[in-house]
């Protein structure tokens, strides 16, 4: 289709389906080659299936790219290590990596298992940390790549899945230090929270969690359609193949939302309000102090979650 | 001293040394009972020593509260529980969750090591995860509580160990989203970026590589000068927290504070800040992205960390 990343090979985690899978194919259009990496478990990540992976691989090389597929868990140092090994062996070297996998178990902090909180750390933040752990000392040593992360826009907090928001802020927060540490050696490292129908986003247990909200009117029919009306994956899949390209050499450390729609850039976080003191003179800070200060402080504050009733004392 | 926290119980992790300890004892002074726990490491998370937690507790009780140790380690789900217990059962209940604890390996990611990673995360974020999660639905139960956790400005970037900031960016949005969860059962939910001197902090040869920049007219010297002024003892800011687990704090939640002797400031969320629509109907087309870049919109005020040193080789 076209030679933007011609004769550049990629590793893509969670290649199998959804995102990873259009990132897979939409990097394949353009001319890399690509290592195929899928377990081919659920949404909740359980199971396995090298289905998945297999099916990309045969997409990839109708586009007449070179291809293979890895059925390991990022979540294992080691796999992640042949993932990234299988890309130098078979291509050559590794240019781009695209942390896509990701695994979803969703309950509120007061029900949330160890285990449920294990896995979706492991899955995401660890298996992230893997590739490109593996990666980055031979992008390091020829000076050049591309690392795309996947996070979300749950990264600035989110209801019912804390595990899977404090994931995505770790993968953050990974993505600017990488960017950082790796910047000065021409590689570059950037995260998107894309927004697409995805088994994870639009699977038939979440609309059918989003119908009842209809049915018990706390949503209106117009709301389901705007929350439903969401491209699919191939809509967005150009951005990080954009941040792949040798044109998005200056960009790295910067987190954009991607969807069919609109194309965002994140700012991170930045004192907002600050109050200064003279401690020679006011020694420790007192409790009284503090309270002084805390209205200028809290200048443009929304609460997120107040109290619902009066705070019991 | 003061009575702003009087028959409160809170609970406090890495409090047998510096910052967890200047919070637990400022906490006590305000009239609280503490639970101390510390496993009494190193700053890497080696070793283990009774000594630091049992002294924050003798320190403790001479402000006229009640204190008492654990030692276990913030990383165990049931050391978690056994903790957070030890508040019920010694007290009556647990009011205040202070997360403190925190240890350091750093290294550049070419040379980190599968454990080195393992244990950081492991310490800081999951140890967050595990008091939070045993805590939450007491707190739930009662409609009240105050958990205040510990991140730092590496959440944000930086280099040498970010494993360290990988950690804290997920204590971050783990602050984030507990306070949206828990908020309305009257918790509150926020972090601070403390700085001061530490044994994790305290490191000479970072002040003396100020100096010489400062010597060269590299960095202006009020930043030594600040940074001499910020790098003293905890307890110059650990108010700040005790005013949080106050009741005075009950409508702030959800929220990130840089904490310090001179400063205390409020970070604002990640937001989007320059947008562009898809022009097509159809999927997003390289050009498209390349003229939402070319024409300067979307990285509009943005500055490379750590752009290319030399040629980038292709």
């Amino acid at each position: 289709m076209a030679d933007r990343l011609k004769g550049r090979n990629a590793v893509v985690t969670g290649a199998g389906s959804g995102i990873g899978k259009a990132v897979a194919l939409a990097l394949a259009a353009e001319g890399a080659n690509i290592v195929v990496c899928d377990l081919g478990g659920g949404v909740d990540g359980k199971g396995a299936s090298t289905s998945l992976a297999d099916a990309t691989v045969d997409e990839c090389k109708k586009l007449g790219v070179q291809a293979v597929p890895q059925y390991g868990s990022v979540a294992d140092f080691k796999a992640a290590e042949a993932m990234i090994q299988a890309c130098v062996s078979n291509f050559g070297r590794i240019d781009i990596l695209v942390n896509v996998a990701g695994i979803d178990r969703a309950r509120m902090i007061w029900n949330l298992s160890e285990e449920d909180w294990d896995v979706v750390i492991a899955v995401h933040l660890k298996g992230t940390f893997n590739t490109i752990r593996h990666a980055a000392p031979l992008m390091r040593e020829q000076k050049y790549g591309r690392i795309i992360n996947t996070i979300s826009e749950a990264f600035v907090g989110t209801v019912g899945h804390v595990n899977y928001g404090a994931a995505k802020g770790g993968i953050t927060s990974l993505t600017y230090a990488v960017a950082w540490e790796l910047g000065r050696y021409g590689v570059t490292c950037n995260a998107i929270c894309p927004r697409a129908a995805t088994r994870m986003t639009m699977g038939p247990d979440v609309l059918a969690g989003y119908k009842k909200r209809v049915e018990s009117g706390l949503w209106t029919k117009e709301k389901y359609d705007e929350v439903t009306h969401v491209a699919t994956a191939d809509y967005l899949a150009a951005i990080p193949a954009y941040l792949a390209t040798d044109k998005a050499g200056h960009i790295n450390g910067c987190i954009f939302g991607a969807a069919g729609a609109f194309f965002s850039y994140w700012a991170p976080s930045k004192e907002t309000a600050i109050y200064n003191r003279d401690w020679d003179t006011y020694g420790k800070w007192t409790i009284d102090e503090v309270e002084k200060c805390v209205p200028n402080l809290l200048k443009g504050y929304v609460n997120p979650a107040p109290p619902e009733e009066k705070e019991k004392k | 001293m003061g009575d702003k926290l009087k028959g409160r119980n809170a609970v406090v992790t890495g409090a047998g040394r510096g910052i967890g300890k200047a919070v637990a004892v400022a906490l006590a002074e305000e009239g609280a009972n503490v639970v101390a726990c510390d496993l009494g490491v190193a700053v890497d998370g080696s070793g283990t020593d009774q000594s630091p937690a049992s002294e924050t507790v003798a320190e403790c009780k001479k402000h006229g509260v009640k204190a008492i140790a654990q030692f276990g380690n913030v990383a165990s789900f049931s050391d978690a529980e056994a903790a957070v217990k030890a508040c019920v059962d010694n007290f009556g209940r647990i009011d205040i969750l202070c997360n403190i604890a925190g240890i350091d390996k750093p290294k550049m990611i070419w040379n980190m090591s599968e454990g080195e990673w393992d244990q950081v995360i492991a310490v800081h974020l999951k140890g967050t995860f595990n008091f939070m999660r045993q805590a939450a639905p007491l707190m739930r139960e009662q409609k009240y509580g105050r958990i205040i956790n510990c991140t730092s400005e590496a959440w944000l970037g930086g280099v040498t160990h970010l494993n360290y900031g990988a950690a804290k960016g997920g204590i971050v949005t783990l602050t984030w989203g507990a306070a949206q969860e828990l908020g309305p059962s009257g918790i509150t939910v926020n972090a601070i970026c403390p700085r001061a001197k530490t044994r994790m902090t305290d490191d000479p040869k970072v002040r003396e590589m100020v100096v010489k920049r400062v010597e060269k007219g590299l960095m202006d010297p009020s930043v030594l000068k600040r940074m001499d002024r910020e790098m003293v003892d905890p307890s110059g800011f650990a108010k700040v927290v005790a005013f949080l687990a106050s009741d005075d704090a009950a409508l702030i939640n959800g929220q990130v504070f840089l904490t310090t002797a001179l400063t205390v400031a409020r970070y604002s969320k990640p937001e989007t800040v320059a947008q562009v629509e898809n022009p097509s109907e159809g999927p997003w087309t390289l050009e498209a992205i390349k003229s939402a870049f070319s024409a300067d919109k979307l990285l509009k005020g943005y500055v490379n960390p750590a752009p290319p040193k030399p040629e980038e080789k292709k």
